[in-house]
């Protein structure tokens, strides 16, 4: 890269350097700050208190069960559906590209509402939810559906970005090798875009692990984490959320540092 | 033996029609002709990665019009050479062994078989993205070759090459060809390929075949025009 380093002392070069290190900082502040109003006296009450302790832990426990159930419903619906859209050409396709990225243009309280008038008791297909023992409204599947519909657009446009790439010739030399399609697929296909399928899964496991407000609409109970660190903001002030919204952070990164490390390392081969 | 019968496919604008093709078992045909003309189309279409809107193709008299392309038995290298890039040298060449689930034993005799004759024996355990444009293409080759199939069909195969490499990679595959009498499809723009490979060729023309006979009797046509400064240069390298 030895072009960046001749033009170092260029005059836009340097502006551009400006406005970056402005833009960290903005970053930079609250990241920090965060951890220096972090109090380890409340963080223990809040953690080993018998007041407070047993909600945390059923949070954090509803919480990452909710988002990993609806990552694995989202990594079985959307690798198939990606791979569709990403070798098929069809009339109205831009259109139902278009359709499945709307979750992330509507606002997250309306999504809450569109998941109860949906799926909820006196929802579109509450019926049926019933009839099969399915509750939404204030359940757990109420909050691994609300989960899955903020984040299904990330799962789908980052694996079908990942089939996109793979050269299809590929594909067409397995295929005239004696390889079924769905042997092509789980031998060639999968392997190639397995990169982006585990960035899927991060994306929208991270999306799930910050929802909240459609969270509030659905499911306000059993709490989430989420709602958990409003209410000790709401009824015990910034210490309490503070406390437990550290770990929580903490937690959340470590696992994904893990995720990214562990992709990094296995798949970087080629 | 492969026979084409009033194939023809459109996309978008562009129209390939062949009326007819016949290329005998064990002949290795080349089929010449500018870029554009469709070439790598007719490729697709006979491996049965294009579905033709009308016309018939036969490999030893069976109808395969309609067969998806791993029920063809026919194999392609394609201009890329679109190696398996997660898999190594050998396990490029085994893949097709392995999919029929040939003992180990066999598929282990046949990968080291056909990389000695290709001359990659020594890069078996690399990844494709650490070969050589030639080395890339004699794996193509012997991946395709490995599954034994009806017809080979080869996209440009040496293109990417510089000149030469493309010489040496030429007179492999002829040795090759003259060794193991594969049934072959090579469609280039280069006309030493066509010179120095087959006996019989095709000339390729805005998605028809306008010229199918022996080479001398090709360079007597008018399409043979912009060739003559090529053509003399390899009859006096010949010599």
């Amino acid at each position: 890269m030895h072009m960046s380093r001749l033009s170092r002392s260029e005059p836009f070069l340097i502006v551009t350097f400006g406005v970056l290190s402005f833009f960290i900082l903005i970053l930079l502040i609250p990241i920090a700050s965060i951890f220096l109003f972090f109090k380890p006296s409340i963080a223990e009450k809040v953690f080993m208190g018998q007041e407070l302790a047993g909600e945390v832990r059923d949070a954090l426990i509803t919480t990452l069960e909710a988002s990993l159930i609806s990552t694995l419903i989202l990594t079985v619906l959307g690798i198939p559906s990606a791979y569709y859209l990403a070798r098929k050409e069809f009339r109205g396709k831009s259109a139902i590209e278009g359709f499945l990225d709307v979750p992330l243009a509507v606002p997250h309280t309306v999504a809450g509402i569109m998941v109860l008038t949906g799926f909820g008791r006196r929802g579109l297909l509450g019926p049926l939810t019933a009839t099969i023992g399915l509750r939404i409204c204030d359940s757990f599947w109420g909050i691994v559906a609300a989960m899955l519909f903020v984040s299904s657009p990330l799962m789908i446009d980052t694996v079908k970005a990942g089939f996109y790439s793979i050269n299809p010739m590929l594909e067409a030399v397995s295929r005239s090798l004696g390889a079924s399609a769905m042997d092509t697929f789980f031998k060639i296909t999968l392997p190639l875009a397995w990169k982006s399928i585990v960035a899927g899964v991060i994306l929208s496991w991270a999306r799930a692990l910050s929802e909240v407000g459609s969270i509030l609409v659905v499911a306000y109970f059993p709490k989430t984490i989420n709602i958990l660190i409003l209410e000790f903001l709401n009824e015990f002030g910034l210490p309490y959320a503070v406390a437990l919204a550290v770990p929580y952070l903490l937690l959340t990164l470590a696992l994904f540092i893990v995720l990214r490390f562990f992709v990094g390392q296995r798949f970087s081969l080629y | 033996m492969i026979e084409i019968m009033n194939l023809k496919t459109s996309l978008g604008s562009f129209t390939l029609e062949i009326e007819h093709l016949k290329v005998e078992k064990g002949e290795y045909f080349v089929i010449l002709g500018p870029s554009g003309v469709g070439k790598t189309i007719l490729i697709n279409v006979i491996a049965g990665i294009i579905v033709p809107e009308r016309g018939r193709i036969y490999v030893d008299g069976k109808d395969i019009t309609r067969f998806p392309p791993e029920k063809r038995n026919i194999a392609i290298v394609p201009q890329d050479y679109a190696l398996f890039p997660h898999m190594n040298v050998y396990e490029n060449i085994a893949y097709g062994l392995r999919l029929r689930k040939l003992p180990e034993k066999i598929i282990r005799k046949k990968v080291l078989e056909l990389a000695k004759s290709l001359e990659i024996e020594k890069i078996l355990n690399r990844k494709p993205s650490s070969l050589s444009g030639g080395e890339k293409q004699r794996v193509a080759m012997a991946r395709a070759l490995a599954v034994d199939p009806k017809v080979i069909l080869l996209d440009e195969p040496l293109a990417s090459l510089d000149p030469k490499l493309r010489m040496r990679a030429r007179n492999l595959i002829k040795k090759l060809h003259d060794r193991l009498k594969f049934t072959a499809i090579h469609v280039t723009h280069n006309i030493v390929d066509a010179v120095v490979l087959s006996k019989r060729i095709g000339y390729m023309e805005e998605g028809k075949l306008v010229f199918i006979g022996t080479v001398d009797d090709f360079i007597e046509t008018k399409y043979a025009m912009p060739y003559i400064n090529e053509i003399e240069e390899v009859v006096k390298r010949i010599k």
